[in-house]
């Protein structure tokens, strides 16, 4: 009898302890993205690193002052700012802070972190955090100092007026003070135990395949925060990581995909995408070289060019077309002053004929009857496009381009090399013809500025988005107006000056719209962005601080 | 004796000259690792940042200079910090993808050379019969497959279509590594398709090399006496025939557990698994200079090493090199 009454006892507790295990595991709501391919995770949750770590750390666990809804401004979120003020003249931000916030380890968060993180981003110019620090050295940068006003309140003051600082400010991730103050070299400081505010900075099992990052106890969002854990598996290849979200592994990514309604949506009834329209692809012109400095062969190669072919088939109907030759793409196009940009929509159409009639008129003929045009001195045209080699839709795109100029008379080839080389061939300015993004950011003036700022035409320094070199002083006056002014009428003004300019001098040649890639899986969580309800960038990727906001109205489906 | 002291000059020489290509070749490439960090910002960052990030990668001062330092942290043992897995040491990460480079090509070259060589006994024993004219030239074919055809097609029929084996990785996510029975399984579960792709392409050669060897010493004198004898089949066959056999095979194994940590690139990279190889392609895409100098090292080192063994294992078995 007591035998028995032991193994029922002992029966018993096994099966609850077999059913407790897994049901525990079950019962937490685990969300699995990818944001970053890598070979392996490093042990690393420093915010401000750019090799991977930021790309999973900033949003989920480092939380910025503000929240900026970049497809609906009005919309915006307050991050660890409740408000923000943006002085009169411009030419100070003050922001109201979050009140009875606390770190994850329980020390109080206030005014003086944000000091602190001002102070140490200027003493570790190495350790970008994001903020413009003025120098003056270099003349460089604007933000000049930053003052605790009392507890909550602290004011960043610029060097010159700038209405738009308040979106670089706003996109701090401030550092806890008790920490990082014993930081000397914060590049290398692998923070390995995150103190943050965001909804997610518990890590768990860590290894070099993966690990999870749970649920802040502390955070201001767990009234509203349904997911207790993201997990980041290490993948390296769309392979991989198509294959894991069709097998319910992974729910989120952000990758590029060729051919998805083939490859991609068949081969999961919970797999999704979108590729709303993102950043415009130009190609940039040396205009301090011959033929590319003259206006009338500019334009004639931009009439060249067979944008349908390009959307359609070289990047397989994935991107999207811009309707204005002004370099940005419809990224802004709550920016156009339409009536005044029509007449320059000739400029994106596809007219060989017209290109032909240009080139003759220009002068650009064929001298030396190789079958190619020369230029205007006679001597001969022949460039190349440069194209990283494994960058498929760019490398068909520099082939139809070099085909579509070809069949004017042009004599351009495609010249595909090695990243690390496409990379590096920029910043001396020893390139023809480059294919090339634009950045992003809250308004079009983070598009203009980097492409129109003469610091970054300098051979030896230029920027990827000033490889063209050609500068136009009224250009830069309208981008400082239109960043001395928070008067939404005036820069709208102030734009449609540049969107002129550009559309006039042609100094980069608009082909597409990228697409933001963005795949999701509705097994285990509903209540994606889709087209059909576009609140936020669905981007995975840093750089899109909506993404916290994403996951955190994600609906876990409710297990079978 | 001197022989041997004669070939360890040379390979210290070897080394030192292994050690300075090392440095220079990845410098040789256009392009350097701050580059890709510094375009990742967007153009938001202004020139005294950009100065201050070249310098804390140690990108500047002259050539020079730059090689006086690394090779002197190279005799210390201190192989740098990778920028693409910033800030792990590169030399963790070397240890990290040289496990798992050892547990596939490992796996994949004992079974190997297990296999093929007791398949080329067989084959060469029973010459002409079914077993040599029906596996020899299925083995020679498979010998001159790519590992690239061969893993796509396993990862596409096992892993994609069939799902009978995982998309990749050394292990599952939610296991935690450690020496337990589950976690050994799971790795080999995961190393298979892995494994079976070298070995498939690989084991014909030891088939083919073991054959040919046994063949020709089949009609040797001491193989005829021994016959003659009357000792057993099996005792002429593996004592006497495949015993002499079998050393061109262990040299040219010798060899290969040498190039093993070069590492296995198109399978890891078909597979995403962990290993050498795979972290080399990124390291090289990125200009991860360190990681690079770290893994020709690695790779030079390993390969004069099993050169070494194989010299010393000749010494050993032929009295001849010992005059």
């Amino acid at each position: 009898m007591q035998k028995i009454c032991l193994l029922t006892a002992l029966t018993g507790v096994m099966l609850t302890t077999s059913a407790i295990v897994p049901a525990f595991g079950q019962d937490e709501v685990i969300l699995r993205l990818i944001p970053y391919h890598t070979d392996a995770m490093v042990e690393n949750f420093n915010p401000n690193n750019p090799t991977g770590p930021q790309q999973r750390t900033r949003d989920f666990t480092y939380e910025p002052l503000w929240i900026e809804n970049l497809w609906h401004p009005d919309q915006d979120v307050p991050g660890l700012a409740m408000s923000y003020e943006v002085a009169a003249d411009n030419l100070s931000v003050t922001w109201k802070l979050r009140p009875d916030t606390k770190w994850s380890d329980g020390e109080a968060f206030n005014a003086d972190d944000v000091v602190f993180s001002f102070d140490y981003a200027k003493a570790h110019p190495d350790y970008p955090m994001g903020i413009d620090v003025y120098s003056e050295e270099t003349g460089t940068g604007n933000v000049v100092s930053v003052e605790k006003i009392d507890d909550l309140t602290v004011k960043f003051n610029l060097h010159e007026a700038d209405s738009l600082a308040r979106y670089g400010l706003g996109g701090i991730y401030p550092l806890p003070e008790h920490i990082w103050s014993s930081i000397d070299d914060p590049k290398n400081f692998a923070n390995t135990k995150p103190v943050a505010t965001g909804p997610w900075t518990e890590v768990r099992n860590f290894s070099r395949s993966g690990y999870e990052v749970c649920r802040n106890e502390l955070s201001h969002y767990n009234a509203d925060n349904k997911i207790d854990c993201l997990s980041f598996p290490q993948m390296n290849g769309n392979e991989q990581t198509v294959a894991a979200l069709s097998a319910g592994d992974v729910d989120w990514l952000g990758d590029g995909l060729t051919d998805p309604d083939v490859t991609f949506l068949p081969q999961s009834e919970f797999n999704n995408y979108w590729l709303p329209a993102g950043s415009d692809v130009n190609l940039q012109l040396n205009t301090t070289k011959a033929p590319f400095d003259n206006l009338e062969f500019r334009k004639a190669m931009s009439v060249a060019i067979d944008r349908d072919t390009l959307v359609d088939i070289s990047t397989f109907g994935l991107t999207t077309h811009t309707r204005f030759p002004i370099g940005t793409g419809e990224m802004f196009n709550t920016w156009y002053d339409e009536a005044a940009l029509e007449p320059y929509a000739w400029l994106m159409a596809y007219d060989p004929d017209k290109a032909i009639e240009m080139l003759d008129a220009a002068g650009f003929v064929d001298a030396d009857g190789d079958g190619w045009r020369d230029n205007l001195d006679g001597s001969p045209i022949a460039f190349g496009i440069s194209m990283p080699s494994g960058w498929t839709d760019w490398v068909n795109t520099g082939q139809t381009v070099a085909e579509n100029l070809q069949d004017v008379g042009i004599n351009a080839s495609l010249k595909t090399m090695d990243e690390g080389a496409w990379f590096d061939g920029v910043p001396q300015g020893n390139f023809d013809v480059y294919v090339m993004w634009t950045n992003g950011g809250a308004t079009p003036f983070s598009q203009y500025h980097p492409m129109f700022n003469p610091r970054l035409m300098v051979p030896g320094q230029i920027d990827f988005q000033a490889m063209h070199q050609m500068p136009i002083p009224e250009i830069e006056e309208a981008l400082t107006a239109f960043k001395s002014t928070s008067d939404r009428d005036a820069q709208l003004a102030d734009i449609a000056v540049v969107h002129k300019l550009v559309a006039e001098n042609v100094p980069v040649i608009s082909l597409f719209a990228n697409p933001t890639w963005y795949e999701y899986s509705t097994e285990h969580f509903t209540g994606w962005v889709t087209e059909e309800d576009p609140r936020y960038r669905p981007q995975l990727h840093d750089g899109t601080r909506e993404r916290v906001l994403h996951a955190l109205s994600l609906v876990p489906v409710a297990a079978p | 004796m001197i022989f041997l002291l004669r070939r360890l000059a040379f390979y210290i020489g070897a080394f030192f000259l292994a050690v300075t290509f090392n440095f220079f070749i990845p410098r040789l490439m256009p392009g350097d690792p701050s580059a890709r960090i510094i375009a990742s910002f967007q153009g938001r960052l202004n020139e005294a940042q950009v100065d201050a990030i070249r310098k804390s990668y140690g990108l500047t001062g002259s050539l020079w200079e730059q090689y006086i330092t690394y090779f002197g942290s190279v005799l210390r043992l201190d192989f740098g910090i990778s920028t693409v897995q910033f800030p792990e040491p590169t030399a963790s990460l070397l240890f990290y993808g040289a496990t798992w480079t050892l547990v596939l090509v490992g796996l994949a070259i004992f079974f190997a050379f297990t296999i093929g060589s007791l398949m080329g006994i067989h084959a060469a024993w029973h010459r002409g019969g079914f077993f040599d004219s029906f596996f020899t030239p299925i083995n020679v074919m498979l010998n001159a497959f790519t590992p690239a055809i061969v893993a796509l097609l396993l990862f596409y029929a096992f892993s994609l279509q069939l799902q009978w084996f995982p998309l990749g990785r050394a292990h599952s996510t939610s296991i935690v590594p450690s020496f337990s029975f589950e976690f050994i399984g799971n790795v080999l579960y995961h190393a298979t398709l892995p494994v079976l792709s070298i070995f498939l392409v690989s084991f014909g050669g030891w088939h083919l090399g073991m054959r040919n060897v046994m063949i020709n010493l089949l009609n040797e004198d001491f193989v005829i006496l021994a016959k003659a004898k009357g000792l057993s089949d099996r005792r002429v066959r593996y004592r006497y025939v495949a015993r002499n056999a079998i050393l061109p095979q262990i040299t040219a194994l010798a060899l290969s557990i040498g190039f093993l940590l070069g590492g296995a690139l198109v399978t890891e990279q078909v597979f995403n698994y962990p290993g050498l190889g795979k972290f080399t392609f990124t390291a090289i895409g990125s200009r991860d200079y360190s990681f690079i100098q770290g893994q020709l090292l690695l790779l030079t080192a390993s390969v004069l090493v099993a050169n070494l063994l194989s010299d010393i294992a000749n010494v050993i078995l032929d009295p001849r090199l010992r005059s």
